[in-house]
């Protein structure tokens, strides 16, 4: 069902925008013979749309592992700083070191770590407390926010690219972010598959799960590394994009059920279809100019989440 | 189960919570920690079951020192069910209940025959056949203690470690509870460790009664013998009569 809902999406958000050309035109261009506006759309918007795709996916799953982690159903990356540690870091990597850009996710991870690190210490004491974790994560976010931002003001003009990814720009993406993303991004999705049975074990109680023979340490420090891994790479490449990862789980949740099993792919079908969504209404809602899906995503992302947890006694009931 | 000379102090303590415990948990018998709030029997319980680390001394499991048992064969040897427990709303008692198998589990590699008879004992023994298949939000109290019961048993130990197991529960549902534990002990051979709060149920379903104050144990031994007023009074700090009628003992709790 949400795997045809994304393929409509897809074949629909293709065509939108200033170029048209009838999907007559644009099989045989893609398939057939050369057309100058379906090379056009192939250059430029394919590669914008499969962006906005995977980084939904993986900013989705990514969301779903943390709030496994941290048994915080307000957690998601873009919240809690693991998204902008990284696009800082990103951003500096692509302004002073562009020849490295196919290492950008591997500084972004080191970024996204870092602020992971940083939350996990700060909030720890006797376990993790839902809210200090909430609130170390806020702090930590605006910290590394205020330093792009810096950043921006200082150098943006001289450095597009690390501006755009600052701004979370996904309109200038080539097939060779696509290929970027879509390397590091499988990685973690592997993993996340592997692990998502046990993510299921998170809910119970610590002490009831080492009962069970299984170390809660060694299980939380991989899940929280696929987690990073996955926001990380997204924001290297598609910019800081908040609430996919807080929303999407939720919904998932509502729909398939807490069992990892299921959860983990279908956030990550759901959460592509979101940001594609997002991202396809950005471009027409007030064309000829575009809204990042980022900010579509928080001022539509916002009142959707309230409903719904109004709407729910099914995960939320006692 | 051996316990020798256990001594613990929590981080930034300064007072032992474990002065020097040392007893023995005789193989097939039900063991009871009795105390007062603080008397430090969760902390002694914590240490048992390898949830805390203590400073002096060591438990010893079949002449093994816990410690040096890797999480997963211990798991294999000893159950655990903890006073508090919490699961997602929509799991169903089955799949919490097959959960227990994962010690006896590679990544990978499983045995399903021995896993589904292990997990049918369980259910079968704690009565909730009926609502196996049901979400665990919608159980009682009762009920969904059965199901970690059910979970523990499912690990197939020799031992059994319960925290509390009756807290928030009805009378009746207590009664039900302490009844399987005899009939796990009685007919299965598994050895029970328990923290109860109720001394008369203690009285009525141990073979061993371990009273504890201030970190140090006070009595040990025979249900019968260990509690006198005496003792009611140095553990709780209560004055209450102790009757026997038709030769077993009642503690006046009133």
């Amino acid at each position: 069902m949400i795997t045809l809902m994304l393929l409509a999406l897809f074949v629909l958000s293709v065509n939108m925008g200033s170029i048209h050309v009838t999907y007559g035109e644009l099989w045989s261009g893609l398939f057939i013979k050369y057309n100058d506006k379906v090379a056009v759309i192939l250059d430029l918007r394919f590669p914008r749309i499969i962006i906005a795709m995977i980084a939904g996916g993986a900013l989705a799953v990514s969301g779903v592992l943390f709030q496994a982690v941290l048994k915080n159903p307000l957690a998601d990356p873009g919240i809690i700083g693991i998204s902008s540690g990284s696009g800082f870091i990103s951003a500096v990597i692509i302004a002073y070191f562009p020849a490295l850009f196919f290492f950008t996710p591997i500084f972004s991870f080191i970024g996204g770590m870092t602020a992971c690190l940083l939350v996990y210490n700060l909030s720890y004491k006797n376990g993790f407390s839902p809210l200090r974790i909430i609130l170390v994560g806020i702090a930590v976010n605006s910290v590394f926010a205020g330093l792009s931002s810096v950043f921006n003001s200082i150098s943006g003009q001289n450095y597009q690219s690390a501006s755009e990814l600052i701004n979370a720009n996904i309109s200038m993406k080539t097939w060779e972010d696509v290929k970027l993303l879509a390397i590091y991004t499988v990685i973690g999705f592997i993993f996340a598959l592997i692990i998502s049975g046990r993510c299921n074990l998170l809910a119970l109680e610590d002490k009831t799960v080492r009962g069970l023979g299984v170390n809660t340490n060694i299980l939380r420090a991989v899940v929280s590394v696929s987690a990073v891994l996955l926001a990380s790479i997204t924001t290297a490449v598609a910019g800081t994009i908040s609430f996919v990862g807080l929303i999407v789980p939720h919904m998932g949740r509502l729909i398939v059920g807490s069992d990892h099993k299921k959860l983990i792919p279908f956030s990550a079908l759901l959460g592509a279809f979101i940001m594609l969504l997002a991202d396809t209404i950005g471009r027409l809602i007030a064309y000829p100019y575009e809204i990042s899906p980022a900010v579509i995503m928080s001022v539509f992302g916002g009142p959707f989440f309230i409903i719904l947890l109004k709407r729910s006694d099914k995960t939320y009931g006692n | 189960m051996e316990i020798e000379n256990i001594e613990f102090t929590y981080k930034n303590g300064k007072k032992k919570v474990l002065d020097n415990i040392s007893f023995k948990i005789e193989e097939g018998k039900i063991t009871t920690l009795i105390g007062a709030n603080g008397c430090g029997k969760s902390t002694l319980f914590n240490v048992l079951t390898k949830n805390l680390k203590p400073q002096k001394g060591k438990v010893l499991l079949y002449g093994e020192n816990i410690e040096k048992i890797p999480l997963k064969k211990f798991a294999s040897k000893v159950a655990i069910v903890h006073q508090y427990n919490t699961a997602p709303n929509d799991i169903t008692a089955e799949k919490l209940i097959s959960y227990g198998r994962i010690a006896h589990n590679g990544f990978y590699k499983r045995n399903c025959d021995e896993d589904e008879k292990c997990i049918k004992f369980a259910i079968d023994i704690t009565g909730i056949s009926d609502f196996a298949k049901s979400p665990i939000s919608q159980l009682s109290g009762g009920q969904r203690q059965r199901v970690w019961i059910a979970m523990a048993l499912a690990q197939n130990t020799k031992y059994l470690f319960l925290d509390e197991p009756t807290t928030y529960l009805d009378i009746k549902y207590q009664i039900e509870i302490l009844q399987l534990v005899r009939k796990l002990n009685k007919e299965y051979g598994i050895t029970i460790i328990m923290v109860l709060h109720d001394i008369n149920q203690s009285i009525a379903y141990s073979d061993c009664i371990i009273a504890m104050k201030d970190g140090k144990i006070t009595a040990n031994g025979n249900q019968d013998k260990v509690i006198t007023k005496e003792l009611l009074r140095e553990v709780y700090d209560v004055n209450l009569s102790v009757e026997e009628i038709e030769n077993k003992k009642f503690v006046l709790a009133v």
